[in-house]
């Protein structure tokens, strides 16, 4: 009798010796064809654990999200993020590092996510001087972990908080079908990274679009700015398949005061105090004066992407068309606005509404 | 078309039973009658980047030379599809339309974007038809664009 034996399949393609990479930046490290509607210097290149089971958690926005209806194949935020061994992406840095300005390793939920996150750093940073940042999984994390991510050489760390109130974010990310990711764990682990990172060293990505007001958002900006945490303002874009396809994007017009008002806030010193609200929690008026705030617009910067910088302060993770197709208005932009741009920025924000 | 009309220069294929016009990276087959199906070359569809969407016009709008006729999205890059030639649309490739990655597959065939009718004639004579004129104009493009990192190693 001929004994059958088991047919081994290839082994999973999974971190730490294979990782995802945002399109953008397989273009930037030649691993991927293709080219940006308008040239500019890109360096900031994103990586994301990859394993099988996906994530472990369950964001009602996330298209990574366990209970998710699709397959996610190569589609994760809807475009597509190959999957290259770590090692030639390594040797592509090093390849690359003089056009690079900053990298980051965005992780998942998965039990092997915090050892992976750190053998890849260790692999990069013995050959790559670019800055690195994690965007942590805070279920994964504690205070020694931090720490030990720290001595092996990340400058930043992200925390994607998402949706900015508690309530939001339990009815998101908590009491969801396969959740369970807790709001005061997240604000352990930006307490502790601020601690042990730094001021300026820590970042929280903030989504803007989630069902939030825009009085919640310049809480939590002024929060953060006062212990020295960036906030990172991130669009809200329906991810296909996940629970929340069908919610609306927010209007440009809210986007670009959102921007505006954090920009204030974070680099011009605005308090709380000066921004008005209705019973909505909507924006209604600005207490500054128009030169002022007119000034601070035609600098551009409040509209650019909001990301850890480059070594010497320049833009560093710039994600273009991050959260925008490219045949649709910017939304925030990978590059200085040109005067173009700017014309049509202030046409987007209206304050003649908001201030006077 | 027949195989023979096929070629590869630095590992791009390029159809030589064809007219191109070099700016745009369209290619214009004539099928007699001036009647001509229009398409995009391999080397225009990698260097966009993995195609997301196309819109094509309906039969019946006017063609105008150098001008867009349609719009391609690809995943970090959005561009005209510029006609090469003046006339009016006959027919569009829904295929291509509702799978934009069948440009991608067979560009030269199946792939097609549009077919077309000329209003002048004369415009074929401005594109390149020279065998040797195409896969040097080819060959220099392909250099380019690897020199700008356009094309993945
Ligand atoms: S801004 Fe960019 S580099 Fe910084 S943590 Fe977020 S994704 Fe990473």
């Amino acid at each position: 009798m001929t004994a059958l034996l088991p047919v081994l399949g290839s082994p999973a393609k999974i971190s730490p010796d294979y990782v995802r990479i945002s399109y953008a930046s397989a273009v930037a490290l030649a691993m991927k064809s293709g080219r940006f509607s308008r040239e500019f210097d890109f360096g900031g290149i994103n990586l994301l654990l990859n394993y099988d089971e996906g994530c472990l958690s369950d964001c009602g926005y996330c298209g990574l999200a366990r209970t998710r209806q699709a397959d996610y194949g190569d589609q994760f935020i809807r475009v597509e993020w190959p999957l290259v061994r770590t090692g030639e992406l390594v040797d592509r840095m090093a390849e690359h590092e003089d056009k690079l300005t900053r990298l980051c390793i965005s992780m998942v939920t998965h039990g092997h996510a915090y050892a992976d996150t750190c053998d890849i750093t260790k692999r990069i940073a013995a050959r790559v001087k670019t800055p690195l940042s994690i965007l942590v999984a805070p279920p994964t994390l504690n205070r020694h972990r931090l720490e030990t991510f720290k001595a092996i050489g990340v400058d930043m760390i992200g925390i994607g908080l998402d949706a900015v109130t508690e309530q939001l974010f339990r009815s998101i990310r908590t009491d969801v079908p396969a959740g369970g990711l807790k709001w005061e764990k997240y604000w352990e682990v930006v307490t502790d990274s601020r601690e042990i990172f730094g001021p300026w060293k820590v970042n929280v990505h903030t989504l803007v679009g989630l069902g939030e007001t825009d009085q919640d958002l310049i809480e939590i900006f002024t929060r953060l700015r006062d212990q020295q945490i960036f906030s990172y303002l991130f669009c809200f874009n329906p991810e296909p398949d996940s629970r929340m396809a069908s919610h609306p994007k927010s209007p440009l017009m809210r986007w670009r005061r959102i921007q505006l008002a954090k920009h204030l806030i974070e680099t011009e010193g605005y308090q709380a105090g000066q921004f008005d609200f209705d019973a909505d929690g909507s924006l209604v008026h600005l207490r500054a004066s128009r030169s002022a705030v007119d000034a601070v617009v035609s600098q551009g910067v409040a509209f650019m992407t909001n990301g850890c910088p480059g070594e010497q302060g320049e833009p560093g993770c710039t994600r273009p068309y991050g959260s925008y197709r490219p045949s649709e208005p910017f939304r925030d932009y990978p590059f200085p606005p040109a005067a173009t741009d700017l014309d049509q920025i202030k046409a987007q924000l209206r304050l003649d509404e908001v201030l006077g | 078309m027949t195989d023979d009309a096929l070629r590869e220069v630095s590992g791009f294929a390029i159809a030589l039973d064809r007219a191109y016009a070099p700016a745009t990276h369209m290619w214009v087959r004539p099928t007699g009658d001036l009647h001509v199906t229009i398409g995009m070359d391999p080397l225009g569809v990698e260097t966009s980047g993995t195609l997301a969407q196309l819109s094509l016009p309906e039969p019946g709008q006017v063609l105008i030379a150098g001008q867009p006729f349609g719009q391609l999205e690809a995943v970090k890059f959005v561009g005209p599809l510029t006609s090469p030639v003046s006339g009016t649309v006959r027919a569009v490739n829904a295929a291509a339309a509702a799978d934009p990655g069948l440009v991608e597959r067979e560009p030269f065939t199946a792939g097609w974007l549009i077919k077309a009718i000329l209003s002048d004639p004369a415009d074929l004579g401005k594109l390149l038809t020279d065998p040797q004129a195409i896969t040097d104009w080819y060959a220099a493009r392909i250099a380019d664009y690897r020199l700008s990192g356009a094309i993945a190693r």
